[in-house]
C-alpha cells in the first residue's frame, strides 16, 4: 500500500493546496517526473483520473474486473478508421500507475534508425541516442530491466521460435522491466507479485518517500494559464457512488507538468485554452495484429511469460516488429471465429493454442478531437503503406506457424476462412481482403503533442516545455515526434526523465522551504 | 480495495436483448441456467458501465442494431429476441460474416464484451482445461549438486 495518496472519492469539501510542481498523470511519464523532482528537494503533487489499488490485490481481479477498473473506457476504446482503415482498439491505463500497469513490462530503446531520424531531419539533438543513453541507463536501472531467461517462454512461444528458426527468421528474448517473475501470464492485468516494476511499484513509492502526495479519482479539467505562464490545475474529484466528477480542487502550482497520455494530454492542452493547430495531430499508433496457430500438441500457452522474443528481421525492409503475444482464455476467446457450437469447440482447444503478434512502424495519420464526451474521439487514416505492412505481418506470422507445425491457423480478417496449409496462406493474401476487414490493436499511442525545433511544426520545445505557455511541460508519449516501430514504455520513461532533470536545474522552480 | 462505482447502462429492454444474446452465443446447446444467465446480465452491465458515457450511448445503439437484425439478415418480422435459440444463432452467423462491415464491427464488439466476462467464470475455465498452476519458471532455477546442498 502507498501512502501519500489521497484518494479523491472519499472527499467531501472543496480542496485547495499548493506545491512547488504539479504533475497530471501518474503513469510512465508522470510517475518519473514526479519521482525526480520529488528527489531534487521540489514539493511535488501528483493528480491521477484513476483510482488506486495496491498489487496485492490486483490477485483478486479477474480480467474483465481489471479491465473495469484499471483501464480506460473499460478497454473497450478505439480509433474509428477513416477510408481503407481497419477499426484499431485503444488501450490505456486509468490508475494511479498508467498503462505502465498494463503493459507486458517489455522494454526497447527506441531504434537507432528512428533516433538518427530525429536529429538528421528534425533535428532534435536532444532527442538523439546519444543525448539519451544517461537517461535509458538511468530508468533500466531504476524499474529493473532484464532479458527474459529461455525458461520463461512458454510452449507455444518455443513452437513459434523454432518455425521462425525454419523461415531463416532470427529470434531474441525481449528486455522486460522484472524482477522475480515466475511466469504467472498476469502482465497485462497487473502483476499481483510486484514482480513486473510498473510505476506504482518502481517510481512511485519513492516519490511518495521524498515527499510527493498523489490525489487518485481526481480528474484535470484545466490547467491556470495567467499572463501567458502555468500557475496550477483546477478540476474536480470522481463520486465514489457514480464516478461521475463532484468535488472541486485546486492546486496551484509553479510549474505544471502534463502526462495523461497522447489521448488525453491534447484536449487537456486545449481546454486550457493552448493554441496550435499540431495539437491532436499526428497521433501513431503502431497498428498490432496477431494470428493463433492451433496445434495437435497440448501447449497451455498461460504457463510461461506472455511476452518473450521478438524479431526485428523485418524492421528495416517492413518496418515490422514480431513479438510473442498471449493472454487469458476469456481474452482469447473472443478473438475466435464462429458462434454457439462451432465457437465452443474452438474455446476447447485453448490449450492446444499458440499466438503470436506484430506491431507496426506506422506512418501515422491519427488524429485526437475533442467532441461530446470527456473522452477524445479517435480518428485514423492507415496508408497504403502501413496496409500492406499490415498483411504482410500477418502472411509473416501464419508462414511461421505452419513452419513450426501447426494444423491450423486463425487469421485476425474478420469472415476469412481458417488456413489449413500454407497454400491456403498463399491463396488468401495473393487477393487481400480490404483493411477494414482486418483486427487491430493499439497500446502505444503517441506523438499528438510532438516535439520540435520551431513553434510552427510541433507543440513543445525540447526541453518540453510548451511553445505556447512558459512552466507548461509534456513528458508523456504524446511529445514523441514519430512513429518509433517498438513498445514505448521504455522511451518515454527516458524522454520523461530528461525533461524532469531539465527542471530540476531550473532556478525559477527552485526548492522552496517547506 | 475500493469499492466500485454504482452505475448502470441497460434498461428492462435491453437486459432482455442481452440475454437472448448470452443465450445464442453459450448455452443453446447446454440447456438453460437461469440464474448464471441473470447474474451474468448483471456482470455485463457493470462491465459497459465503466465505460464513457458516449460509448455507452454507442453500445445501447449497437444492441438496438442487434434486435432488428432479423427484419434485414433473415428476413423474419421478429425481433432478435423473439427467435428461437437455433435462428438467433442464425443471424448472428449472418452478422459475422456480413459483406457490410459495420454489422460485423457491432457483432465483434459484443462477442469480444460477452466473451470476456463469460470464460472467465471458474466452470468455463474448468470447462477449457486452464489451471493457475505454473512450472515453466521452475526450469530457470540454478542447479544445485546434492554436495552443494549438503
Amino acid at each position: 500500500m502507498l501512502d501519500g495518496i489521497l484518494a479523491g472519492r472519499t472527499v467531501e469539501r472543496p480542496f485547495v493546496t499548493r506545491a512547488d510542481v504539479v504533475v497530471v498523470g501518474s503513469g510512465a511519464g508522470g510517475a518519473v517526473v514526479a519521482r525526480e523532482l520529488a528527489r531534487a528537494g521540489r514539493d511535488v503533487v501528483v493528480v491521477e483520473e484513476g483510482g488506486y489499488y495496491a498489487p496485492e490485490e490486483y490477485a483478486a481481479m479477474t480480467p474483465s474486473n481489471t479491465f473495469r477498473r484499471l483501464a480506460r473506457e473499460a478497454a473497450l476504446g478505439a480509433a474509428v478508421g477513416l477510408g481503407e482503415t481497419p477499426l484499431v482498439a485503444v488501450m490505456s491505463g486509468k490508475c494511479v500507475g498508467g498503462s505502465s500497469v498494463l503493459t507486458g513490462g517489455v522494454c526497447f530503446r527506441v531504434p537507432e534508425e528512428v533516433h538518427d531520424e530525429w536529429v538528421s531531419r528534425l533535428g532534435l539533438v536532444a532527442m538523439g541516442a546519444r543525448a539519451l543513453e544517461p537517461h535509458y541507463r538511468a530508468i533500466e536501472s531504476a524499474v529493473h530491466v532484464e532479458t527474459v531467461p529461455d525458461a520463461l517462454r512458454s510452449r507455444g512461444t518455443d513452437l513459434f521460435v523454432e518455425g521462425a528458426d525454419k523461415l531463416g527468421i532470427p529470434m531474441r528474448p525481449l528486455r522486460r522491466n522484472t524482477h522475480g517473475c515466475r511466469g504467472e501470464g498476469r502482465c497485462n492485468f497487473g502483476c499481483p507479485r510486484r514482480a513486473k516494476m510498473s510505476v506504482d511499484v518502481s517510481m512511485l513509492p519513492e516519490a511518495v518517500a521524498n515527499g510527493a502526495r498523489i490525489l487518485s479519482d481526481a480528474l484535470v479539467e484545466r490547467v491556470e494559464i495567467a499572463g501567458g505562464r502555468a500557475v496550477g490545475v483546477r478540476g474536480r474529484f470522481r463520486s465514489e457512488s457514480t464516478g461521475e466528477p463532484g468535488v472541486p480542487f485546486h492546486v496551484e502550482a509553479d510549474l505544471v507538468v502534463v502526462a495523461c497520455g497522447a489521448l488525453h494530454t491534447p484536449l487537456l492542452l486545449r481546454r486550457s485554452g493552448l493554441r496550435s493547430r499540431h495539437l491532436g495531430r499526428h497521433l501513431t499508433l503502431h497498428p498490432s495484429t496477431r494470428v493463433f496457430a492451433l496445434f495437435d500438441e497440448r501447449l497451455d500457452g498461460w504457463d510461461g511469460a506472455f511476452q518473450s522474443v521478438y524479431s526485428d528481421h523485418f524492421f528495416r525492409s517492413d518496418g515490422i516488429t514480431l513479438i510473442s503475444a498471449f493472454g487469458p482464455p476469456s481474452l482469447l476467446a473472443a478473438g475466435f471465429p464462429g458462434v454457439a457450437a462451432r465457437h465452443r469447440d474452438y474455446v476447447r482447444r485453448l490449450p492446444f493454442t499458440a499466438a503470436f503478434g506484430a506491431l507496426i512502424h506506422d506512418d501515422g495519420g491519427g488524429r485526437v478531437h475533442r467532441w461530446l464526451s470527456r473522452e477524445p474521439l479517435v480518428t485514423y487514416r492507415m496508408s497504403a503503406r502501413d496496409r500492406v505492412r499490415l498483411f504482410r505481418a500477418m502472411r509473416i506470422l501464419a508462414d511461421m506457424a505452419f513452419a513450426a507445425g501447426a494444423k491450423e491457423v486463425i487469421l485476425p480478417v474478420f469472415g476469412a476462412p481458417t488456413m489449413r496449409t500454407p497454400a491456403d496462406v498463399a491463396s488468401f493474401f495473393a487477393a487481400p481482403p480490404s483493411a477494414r476487414r482486418a483486427e487491430s490493436v493499439s497500446f502505444h499511442p503517441l506523438g499528438s503533442a510532438r516535439m520540435s525545433m520551431r513553434p510552427e511544426e510541433g507543440v513543445v520545445q525540447p526541453t518540453g516545455e510548451t511553445w505556447a505557455a512558459r512552466n507548461l511541460f509534456v513528458a508523456d508519449g504524446s511529445v514523441i515526434p514519430t512513429s518509433i516501430g517498438v513498445n514505448s514504455q521504455l522511451p518515454i520513461m527516458a524522454i520523461a526523465h530528461r525533461i524532469a532533470q531539465g527542471i530540476a536545474d531550473r532556478r525559477a522552480t527552485a526548492p522552496r522551504t517547506r | 480495495m475500493p469499492r466500485d462505482f454504482t452505475r448502470t447502462t441497460f434498461f428492462a429492454r435491453h437486459r432482455v436483448l442481452v440475454r437472448a444474446l448470452a443465450e445464442a452465443m453459450f448455452t443453446c446447446d447446454r440447456g438453460p441456467d437461469a440464474a448464471r444467465l441473470e447474474a451474468f446480465v448483471d456482470d455485463i452491465d457493470s462491465f459497459v458501465s465503466h465505460a464513457s458515457r458516449m460509448l455507452r450511448l454507442g453500445l445501447l445503439l449497437m444492441l438496438e442494431v442487434i434486435r432488428f437484425a432479423p427484419f434485414w439478415l433473415v428476413w423474419r418480422p421478429a425481433t432478435f429476441e423473439s427467435l428461437p435459440c437455433p435462428d438467433r444463432i442464425r443471424v448472428l452467423e449472418r452478422m459475422e460474416s456480413s459483406r457490410f462491415v459495420p454489422v460485423v464491427l457491432v457483432f465483434a464488439a459484443y462477442k469480444a464484451i460477452l466473451c470476456l466476462v463469460y470464460f472467465e467464470h471458474r466452470d468455463e475455465l474448468a470447462d477449457v482445461g486452464y489451471s493457475a498452476e505454473r512450472t515453466r519458471w521452475v526450469r530457470a532455477l540454478p542447479l544445485v549438486s546434492s554436495q552443494a546442498a549438503e
